[in-house]
């Protein structure tokens, strides 16, 4: 089932039995019909999979909109952008920037600088947030929210694409995301070595940036 | 001439062909290519005399230069942006609404005019001179470009103050009818007024 | 030196629009009184040969008894005033869409803090839903909201958060939801205080318009602050531990955040 861009700020999508909705817990602004919202918890481990989630950091609950009418989306006045998943590759994004998609979609939760020894630094410099996001799979509509709205950057292979953390907001494609770090522009911003950190992105794709360095709370 | 172009009305892209251009710290938002980023101080590599009159002024502009061959996206808190060309002209900016300016323009500070006739306190703006574009930030929507003559005074809230041009004659105006206007604990206790001809940019969301 | 538009004046700016190309910014007309929230306008010209435009609190002497009549809302009385005058105004609220909207024997209720400007012909009432003032009668006012407003029609249920307001139909009721409430985190999130659009939304029924928009950043609104503040004084004492208690787990939880 499509979500519905209301404005640049609001979706709305029918909900049915059988087309239940995730959205993140606060982003339900007015519904018509008759429908219900509970709490789960997804993640690993599937629905319920509380603890799995807790050890990841994904700290986000979701609720589920069960029943039948039409819902709007929306949170805390930010933009919407509606990406929709055609199933030949997962959408990666950060949970906090997820208001809410189809619940056939399967999600994961993988962390970006995996691998590369830089976890600990990571966690601490972005602002305690940590670069884990949410791996989507499937068919279906995925609404992310940002500062401002998203552009779409390609990345090409052999051309990696370097991104701010604080700007990320998600990526589809074949790509690898991985922690850097750039002297050089540590020395630019000067504001410690936690605006140092940057995402590299190769392979080819695309990956989603905000306007803004403003991370969601 | 560089080429700094809008993606969407929130983000400039610049293609840098091994020149350079000054950007507000930590404005960058994405890259590909082989670009250098370097602290341009406070004095906006303007140098020691422009640095030491910013400090002692409190306008400050921290800038960064980026340099080598590649894209660069640039943006701030998703305010949006409006690129300007100069051609030896020179334009007052509120320095925190500086985005970019191309490595030709000249960046400095001049006095913009005394805080109330009693205080004394001198204010002081940023100004950009030279041949060459810019991107101004706007807060809250696009800026509105207003129009100054002798049979058109404005009068302007200073927080909603983006950039001007022109022959203006910039007075601050503390009156007890402002301050009812700006509302308790909050905003400026006084308005900015301009007298001339030239042309006023403010934007809809007040700092 | 290149623009990227040509500048507005009085003579091209409109008499009472949005300011071309900008859903964030109005440009009104001044010719007489209007009311008008503080801290809202960014810019103001004055009419040519004019004596100018003057801003005055509510409680001024000099403003005639009947425009401070027109106001009823104690509460917000000191974050109004009246301007008087002729020229034109140009406002703009935190960047959101403002529209202007007439009124023809009718009321309306609307969120204080989007309401921008109206004229001295409507008149002004507290809503008894906390945060909310009442339009009454015929003439014009300004509202903004968070991105552009969504007009629906009853029946529908609202987070309050994301609520402009409504015109016509009766006030809304509270609506919880029964699975969330009688759920074991809906039980664990009602002793932390925790209030989402999810558990309780206003049932809004009957015929008329409800305006919604995105819900709000989190702010405090000093009236609300105000109104439950007056509202402590009616407790007893188990009632203020209680209170004690939840504002005590709300504050632990926003700053575990």
């Amino acid at each position: 089932m499509a979500f519905e861009q209301i404005n640049h700020k609001v979706v709305s999508t029918a909900v049915a039995p059988g087309r239940e909705v995730l959205a993140r817990r606060g982003a339900m602004l007015a519904y018509t019909g008759d429908v219900g919202f509970s709490p789960v918890h997804t993640g690993p481990g599937g629905i319920g999979g509380l603890a799995g989630r807790a050890v990841a950091g994904e700290h986000v609950s979701m609720m589920v909109a069960q029943g039948s009418g039409t819902v709007y989306y929306g949170f805390a006045g930010l933009y919407v952008t509606i990406i929709e998943l055609d199933g030949s590759a997962p959408l990666s994004v950060e949970a906090d920037r997820l208001v809410a998609h189809d619940a056939a979609l399967q999600s994961t939760v993988v962390f970006l600088g995996e691998g590369g020894g830089l976890r600990g630094m990571v966690r601490g410099a972005v602002s305690g947030q940590g670069l884990f996001t949410t791996q989507l799979h499937g068919v279906g509509s995925v609404a992310v929210m940002s500062h401002g709205g998203t552009i779409a950057l390609p990345v090409r292979s052999g051309e990696p694409t370097t991104v701010d953390p604080q700007a990320y907001v998600g990526h589809v494609g074949n790509v690898e995301a991985k922690v850097s770090l750039n002297a050089s522009w540590r020395d630019a911003v000067g504001r410690g070595s936690g605006e140092a950190v940057q995402l590299k992105m190769s392979g080819s794709g695309t990956v989603y940036v905000q306007a803004s360095e403003q991370k969601i709370r | 001439m560089q080429s700094f172009r809008l993606n969407g009305s929130r983000v400039l892209e610049v293609e840098l062909r091994g020149d350079a251009v000054r950007a507000a710290s930590g404005a960058m938002i994405a890259y590909t290519g082989d670009v250098a980023f370097k602290s341009a101080g406070m004095g906006g590599g303007d140098g020691i005399r422009a640095a030491i009159k910013r400090r002692a002024t409190g306008e400050s502009v921290s800038l960064m230069r980026c340099s080598g061959k590649g894209t660069v996206w640039f943006a701030k808190d998703a305010m949006e942006i409006v690129v300007i060309d100069l051609a030896g002209d020179t334009l007052k900016v509120e320095s925190e609404q500086l985005l970019v300016v191309s490595d030709s323009l000249r960046t400095d500070v001049a006095f913009a005019g005394l805080r109330g006739a009693s205080s004394g306190q001198g204010l002081f703006t940023t100004t950009v001179t030279g041949s060459g574009p810019l991107a101004l930030l706007s807060a809250g929507g696009p800026p509105i470009a207003l129009e100054v003559s002798p049979q058109y005074p404005l009068v302007v809230d200073p927080q909603a103050f983006v950039a001007s041009r022109g022959q203006l004659n910039q007075t601050f105006v503390t009156d007890v009818s402002w301050r009812n206007l700006v509302g308790e604990g909050s905003g400026e206790a006084f308005s900015l007024r301009f007298d001339g001809t030239g042309v006023v940019y403010i934007q809809p969301e007040e700092r | 030196m290149t623009l990227p538009s040509t500048p507005f004046n009085p003579a091209t700016l409109p008499d009472n629009d949005n300011v071309p190309g900008n859903h964030y910014a109005y440009c009104r007309r001044l010719d007489g009184q209007l009311f008008m929230q503080t801290g809202r306008m960014i810019a103001y010209y004055p009419a040519p040969g004019s004596s100018g435009i003057r801003f005055e609190p509510l409680s001024s002497a000099t403003i005639t008894g009947f425009v401070a009549e027109r106001f009823s809302a104690p509460l917000y009385t000191r974050d109004w005033v009246v301007a008087t005058g002729s020229g034109h105004l140009l406002l703009g609220d935190r960047g959101y869409d403002i529209n202007s909207y007439t009124l023809e024997e009718g009321n309306l209720t609307l969120r204080a803090a989007n309401l921008l400007a109206f004229d001295s012909t409507l008149e002004l009432k507290q809503s008894i839903v906390p945060g909310f003032l009442t339009l009454i009668g015929t003439g014009t006012f300004l509202a903004s909201s968070s991105g552009p407003v969504i007009f629906a029609e009853p029946p529908i249920r609202v987070d309050p958060q994301a609520l402009v307001g409504w015109a016509d139909c009766p006030s809304p009721s509270h609506h919880f939801d029964a699975r969330w409430m009688t759920g074991f985190l809906g039980v664990a999130g009602g002793m932390l205080g925790v209030v989402s659009g999810e558990e309780r939304q206003f049932d809004f029924t009957g015929a008329g318009t409800v305006l919604l928009q995105s819900s709000e950043h989190a702010v405090d609104d000093p009236h609300l602050l105000k109104q439950l503040e007056s509202q402590v004084g009616t407790l007893a004492v188990p009632g203020l531990t209680r209170l004690q208690s939840v504002i005590q787990s709300r504050l632990s939880a926003e700053q575990r955040r």
